[in-house]
């Protein structure tokens, strides 16, 4: 089989080293292709959004690297249905402005960067506003992805309410594309609240908020972002108190050479965090029980790691300075059925082989 | 293999007589099976040993709860041993502070809300049938009900799940930490209709109680202008607790069985709901007022209090059961179009239950675009019961053809199992296939359910695992 897909040079090639193949499939047909292609032949084939979630799981050495680039169209937007289909290769901010422009949003990450929403969906990233809207994995209404082995398969469907067989669309959510290539996805949308305020109150005080959009806490200052009608907004403002804007003004999410991602049971957040290496920064979901961590370095990072695996919670590397520092920590106890069902769709395990945890 | 059950569990929990055969042989739906036996386990143990049976003589194993299903889905339609979990009913623990429960997969839906009442706690999926189904039931069909437009259906709030596996292993799956590591397995589990695993815990979220709530009831002139305000109110960017819509032949079935105070002479009715902060939901049921207005509805009345507008849910709630007691059978459906489509849908709707002189009535999740058309019959006269399947199919066919879904919520079993090349080509099924026998390799769980057979079309040779099913 022929690949007709373009081949280019990309500025990151010098990163991947020399003997990789980049290629930027244009049509799902092309894509379907690629992957048989690399199956028939066992390359190690790394799938390239925006780049931005590349730090996560164990290190892959690529054959291929296969790039979504040019699968970025917008297919469907139905506002009346409050639903969008897209390709996975649409950047993040593109359809978040494009879905402003009626008002409406996917709640997706607030601080894409270069992020599509194929690579969001396959890192099983939230943005902020799940505390309001749900995570990712509850807002992918259908899914179609390109197996390992070159079969394109569809699941869910356009619509906001579906128990029509399995739900492909959630489990390929954090999937890291062992169960294909997100190609397109329908999400479902939300209007954008009419208005908005962000809230600073002392770090730990505790408040009584009714739904919203997101509360986060820093080393600093606890930040309650409110949405909703104006009375609405307005009287959550008052009743709060504490300095006020009257936008959501998001945190930038702190750099470091190291970060990492907490994830425990909400009530158990606090007590963690206590806990921290006093040179790292962080920002709390709270509610949530996500913690998102920028650090100088690994240190006391296992010790975090026990707490949080002992709360049935994980701590994970985001971005690692090196490989001194497990990327997952304990793999989870159904290890076997993860790696059988990957084989179901990539038999020949070649996109991002051993990436997930337990080296799947 | 009934000395061996007796063996693992004790003699009342295993049941042969023809009247259990019989009782545990059917679900709410129309279809009827033949289990050669029926076990009542208490404990996940059981459920192992059960398994394990079962597995030594080849057998089917069908998980059933309380059978309210509607889809065949606990109907033991390939034989084997029908596994009841009405004895799992423990609520072992409600964590407050966490806002979860941890629960036996035989609890019932309402059992558990009113266990969340004293902390202002709620489970949110509520079915309609929630005074009797289980949240077994629940997390396999993952059911809806009214309030999940806004809260969503009940994979959405489950947490972690503990598992029974084809292979008689116990697993556990996610945690009430978000986003698992690696594949998150609940997705895939909940839904999967009892042909996955057995579920016999689940760890829920519960939520708030809202701080106020308004509930409007609008009655319109034409089913139209009921399902164009549905779509004006989404379109206006309100999303609702609740959206729901009655028929006139629905309505007048429910305030002649119990009198909720819904209006009979309306041709249909929207039972609107919002809550949250009270400025909101003042400013949000004026626009609904509004909305509704604006298409013609003949009289919008707000909820005055508590009492009312817990009647006016009695009502809407109660509509299936006022049903089943007026006709001798009766068959409910489920599938979902994008909202956009609901006018004309409903239309059809119509056309074709007037075309096979079929009394279709309607009483709906609208906000969601999910209906549930249901045709009350005589099934003894002969050829009414093709002449309803027959309507139903088109029925499917009809929704699936402006963009919907064969079901929203009440699962695929067997009922809607050959429909589903209407919606997925035979290498999404194919994918689906493979997904069962990752998880079932020898067809135990609820044989015969979701996927039809022959949906394990072609086979790429590497990854299908000896003893594969298909
Ligand atoms: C009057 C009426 C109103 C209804 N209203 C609604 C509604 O508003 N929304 C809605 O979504 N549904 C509704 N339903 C359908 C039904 O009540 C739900 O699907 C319910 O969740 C089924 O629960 P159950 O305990 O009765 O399950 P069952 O009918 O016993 O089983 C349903 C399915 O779940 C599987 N199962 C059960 N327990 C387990 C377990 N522990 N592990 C694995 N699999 C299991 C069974 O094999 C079967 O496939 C309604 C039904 C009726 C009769």
């Amino acid at each position: 089989m022929s690949i007709r897909a373009a081949r280019t040079e990309v500025a990151s090639r010098a990163l991947l080293g020399e003997g990789v193949e980049t290629l930027h499939p244009s049509s799902i047909d092309e894509m379907a292709e690629t992957l048989a292609e690399a199956t028939a032949k066992k390359r190690h084939t790394l799938i390239w959004g925006g780049g931005t979630h590349q730090g996560i799981g164990y290190r892959v050495d690529p054959d291929l690297v296969i790039f979504t680039d040019h699968l970025a169209r917008v297919i469907d937007w139905e506002p009346d249905d409050l639903t969008v289909v897209v390709e996975g290769g649409v950047k993040i901010a593109d359809l978040e402005a494009l879905l402003a422009t009626r008002g409406q949003t996917a709640v997706l990450p607030e601080d894409p960067g270069g992020g599509t929403v194929g690579g969001m969906m396959a890192a099983g990233v939230s943005g902020f506003r799940r505390a309001r809207y749900g995570p990712t994995r509850d807002r992918i209404l259908e899914v179609q992805a390109v197996t390992g082995d070159g079969r394109i398969v569809k699941g869910g469907g356009r619509v906001v309410k579906n128990v029509t067989g399995y739900d492909l669309p959630r489990v390929v959510v954090g999937s890291f594309g062992s169960l294909g290539v997100i190609v397109s996805c329908c999400l479902k949308l939300w209007p954008t609240p009419r208005s908005t305020a962000t809230l600073t109150i002392e770090p730990g005080r505790l408040v009584d908020v009714h739904r919203p959009l997101a509360v986060l806490s820093d080393r600093s200052s606890t930040k309650i972002y409110l949405g909703g009608t104006e009375a609405e907004v307005g009287n959550q403002v008052t009743r709060l108190g504490g300095e006020t804007q009257n936008e959501l003004v998001w945190p930038a999410v702190p750099y470091r050479t190291w970060a990492f991602s907490l994830r425990v049971p909400p009530q158990t957040a606090a007590g963690l965090i206590a806990g921290m290496p006093a040179d790292a920064d962080f920002i709390h979901q709270v509610g949530i029980g996500e913690i998102t961590i920028a650090a100088p370095s690994s240190d006391g990072m296992a010790m975090l790691r026990s707490k949080a695996e002992a709360v049935g919670g994980a701590l994970i590397v985001t971005r690692a300075a090196d490989d001194g520092f497990d990327p997952w920590g304990t793999p989870p106890p159904t290890l076997d059925l993860q790696r059988k069902l990957i084989a179901a769709f990539d038999p020949q395990r070649v996109i991002n082989p051993g990436r997930l945890p337990g080296r799947i | 293999m009934y000395d061996e059950l007796i063996a693992a569990l004790d003699a009342e929990r295993v049941l042969q007589t023809p009247l259990a055969l019989h009782v545990y042989g059917r679900d709410a739906g129309v279809y009827r099976g033949q289990p050669a036996v029926v076990v009542l386990p208490e404990t996940t143990a059981e459920v192992v040993r059960v398994v394990e049976i079962a597995n030594r003589h080849e057998v089917p194993v069908v998980a059933r709860g309380a059978g309210t299903g509607l889809a065949a889905g606990a109907v033991a339609t390939e034989g084997g041993i029908v596994l009841v979990t009405t004895k799992m009913n423990r609520i072992e623990e409600i964590d407050p502070d966490n806002r979860t429960a941890l629960v036996g997969p035989g609890v019932i839906n309402l059992d558990l809300s009113k266990a969340a009442e004293p902390y202002a706690l709620h489970f949110a999926p509520d079915p309609s049938s929630q005074a009797a189904c289980t949240i077994g039931g629940n997390v396999a069909n993952n059911s809806g009900g009214p309030h999940c437009l806004a809260e969503g259906s009940t994979v959405n709030h489950v947490l972690a799940l503990e598992v029974v596996l084809a292979d008689g292993s116990v697993a556990m799956v996610g945690s009430a930490a978000p986003d698992p590591i690696g594949l998150d397995l609940r997705g895939l589990l909940v839904g999967s209709e009892g042909t996955l695993a057995i579920v016999t815990k689940i760890l829920v979220r519960l939520l708030p109680n809202p701080p106020d709530v308004r509930t409007l009831l609008c009655s319109f002139d034409s089913i139209a202008d009921a399902a164009a305000t549905v779509s004006g109110i989404i379109a206006a960017g309100i999303v609702p607790a609740a959206l729901e819509m009655m028929d006139q032949a629905i309505t007048r079935a429910v305030e002649n069985w119990l009198h909720a105070g819904l209006p009979t002479d309306a041709t249909a009715i929207l039972l609107a709901e919002v809550v949250g902060d009270t400025a909101a939901v003042e400013a949000e049921a004026k626009v609904m007022a509004e909305v509704a207005h604006a298409h013609h509805a003949r009289d919008v009345r707000m909820a005055a209090d508590d009492s009312e507008r817990a009647l006016l849910w009695k009502g809407r709630k109660a509509a299936f059961g006022a049903v089943a007691q007026a006709a001798p059978n009766y068959y409910l459906h489920d599938t979902v179009v994008p909202r956009t489509r609901l006018v004309e849908t409903m239309a059809k709707v119509y056309e074709i239950g007037a075309r096979h002189e079929l009394q279709m009535l309607n009483v709906f999740h609208a906000g969601d675009g999910n209906l549930h058309p249901l045709m009350v019959f005589d099934a003894s006269v002969p050829g009414m019961t093709e002449k309803v399947q027959q309507a139903a199919d088109e029925l499917v066919a009809a929704c699936v053809a402006v963009g919907g879904v064969l079901s929203g919520e009440h699962g695929i079993g067997r009922e809607k199992r050959d429909l589903m090349p209407l919606m997925f080509s035979a290498t999404d099924l194919d994918a689906q296939a493979r997904i069962k026998e990752t998880f079932d390799p020898h067809n135990r769980f609820n044989p015969g359910k979701v996927l039809p057979t022959g949906a394990r079309c072609f086979d790429l040779g590497a990854s299908v695992p000896p003893g594969a099913w298909v």
